[in-house]
């Protein structure tokens, strides 16, 4: 304890690592979102001769990569895709999975926002003469975004968090390293310092997520209109989509 | 043409009871974590809601800290940090713990969101009428602020489940830890992991059902 060193080298070779996992949730995050926005709106479409069946596949695309756990998804995107002709290093893999999971669950925050503007919006629109384009792009969206910054804002929460599991199928991000450091440790000096290091690791996440938690319940709160009683972060009890879609940060 | 020979040549058959042991521990961690959470969710959302000076501030921390940090991280920190304490802590420990300490958390605010949503009248009503502040809580607005908070308790509960597969990392047998060994040692890779990923997936069904049966069960005739 009296040799400090390894104080240093850890934070040196963590830093590495945790460059590693912002490339890795900056990624993510980025393509999570943009898919996730424009499978969302797509799940929106009207009835039509193919929206019908395109819906349909969506919405089971929503399931099945709300339903899995993630660490499922990497392993599926993983040590699966090699089999079918696809050679994924481990971080694109990570990213691919991340995303997979990611956008569902961007597309159900979307579906719900959407759905929770009154119809009749988008019927006086449509009486005016709009196209589903034109609702969509000036009536519809423009209100919806409001309702789905906090749920997308505690899903990047979430996303930044779940880049840990990366670890697991290889990716040298902050979390692989400093178990590398701990292991190493514990060979080279018989104390692998594991209590401050994985501590670190604990404080780094949470200097970077409970901003961003904060901000979330921010938003919540400046948008949640007076006429709304102020419990509105109570998940699906009232029929109000949004707060609905706000319930599921657990969901990973 | 599946002939009975090749469906019994699936590596679901080949290997079922490895498969089988495999599922038992993931469904054994997960339904102690999910009772586990219920628990630690409601003693935390009763002292919160009570106003219990000191321990509801500690609780308030507690949640931020689990729900801002990675559940793999705290499971490390759990795993490798209990030895130099004096303490041994089993994968199996571990995983039960973290997994209630988990889902504890978020269930904390689940059911603080949910007892939030009381309206005030019951509360003034069961005052008006001589119950304590105490009883107040576990007669009238625990009563309904908990089936409230069935729809994100079920989420919790969900994620609970599949959170179990995080296990893997410090080496417990449960089901993708098998899934992964066995792929490794037979390279039957396609079959098993889309056999893994049918398991969760009906996991995930049957135990959302569950938890809509058990919301019908116990909906508010009125509403709040």
């Amino acid at each position: 304890m009296d040799d400090t060193s390894w104080i240093t080298e850890t934070l040196d070779l963590v830093a590495t690592g945790a460059l590693r996992t912002i490339a890795l949730a900056a990624t993510s995050v980025i393509v999570s979102v943009a898919c996730g926005v424009l499978l969302g709106v797509l799940l929106c479409l009207p009835n039509g001769r193919w929206s019908t069946p395109a819906r349909g596949i969506l919405t089971a695309y929503l399931q099945v990569f709300r339903g899995l756990p993630v660490l499922v998804t990497l392993f599926i995107v993983f040590f699966v895709s090699p089999s079918l002709g696809v050679q994924l290093a481990s971080f694109p893999a990570a990213v691919v999975g991340l995303s997979l999971w990611g956008s569902a669950n961007v597309m159900e925050v979307v579906r719900g926002a959407v759905r929770s503007i009154p119809t009749a919006q988008s019927e006086a629109a449509s009486a005016l003469g709009f196209g589903w384009t034109s609702v969509m792009r000036w009536v519809v969206l423009p209100q919806a975004i409001k309702r789905m910054l906090p749920p997308v804002v505690n899903l990047i929460v979430d996303l930044i968090q779940a880049t840990t599991l990366a670890s697991l199928i290889g990716v040298v991000e902050v979390l692989q390293r400093s178990r590398q450091a701990v292991e190493y440790y514990q060979l080279s000096e018989g104390d692998g310092h594991a209590t401050p290091i994985f501590a670190a690791v604990l404080l780094l996440f949470f200097l970077i997520c409970y901003p961003l938690t904060l901000l979330a319940k921010r938003i919540e709160r400046r948008i949640t209109t007076p006429g709304r009683p102020p419990s509105s972060s109570l998940p699906a009890a009232e029929p109000a989509p949004a707060s609905t879609v706000h319930a599921d940060p657990a969901n990973r | 043409m599946m002939t009975p020979a090749a469906f019994t040549n699936l590596a679901a058959f080949e290997y079922a009871d490895v498969l089988w042991t495999g599922l038992l521990m993931t469904l054994q961690i997960s339904l102690i974590g999910m009772a586990g959470s219920v628990v630690v969710g409601l003693a935390g959302a009763a002292a919160i809601t009570l106003r219990v000076p000191v321990l509801s501030q500690a609780i308030r921390m507690y949640v931020e800290i689990i729900r801002n940090t990675p559940l793999l991280v705290q499971v490390f920190f759990l795993f490798f940090v209990a030895p130099p304490l004096g303490l041994t802590l089993s994968a199996y420990a571990v995983g039960c713990i973290s997994l209630i300490a988990w889902g504890g958390a978020y269930n904390v605010e689940n059911f603080r969101a949910g007892l939030d949503a009381v309206g005030p009248r019951y509360q003034e009503g069961a005052r008006a009428l001589g119950f304590s502040r105490f009883r107040t809580f576990v007669h009238v607005t625990a009563p309904i602020g908990v089936r409230l908070s069935i729809p994100g308790l079920t989420n919790t509960l969900i994620s609970v489940l599949k959170n179990s597969a995080l296990m893997l990392g410090i080496g417990l047998a449960e089901l993708t830890f098998v899934v992964q060994k066995l792929s490794a040692d037979t390279f039957r890779t396609v079959e098993l992991y889309v056999l893994l990923g049918v398991v969760y997936l009906v996991l995930v069904l049957l135990l959302s059902s569950f938890m809509h049966l058990i919301g019908r069960r116990y909906a508010l005739a009125g509403g709040v």
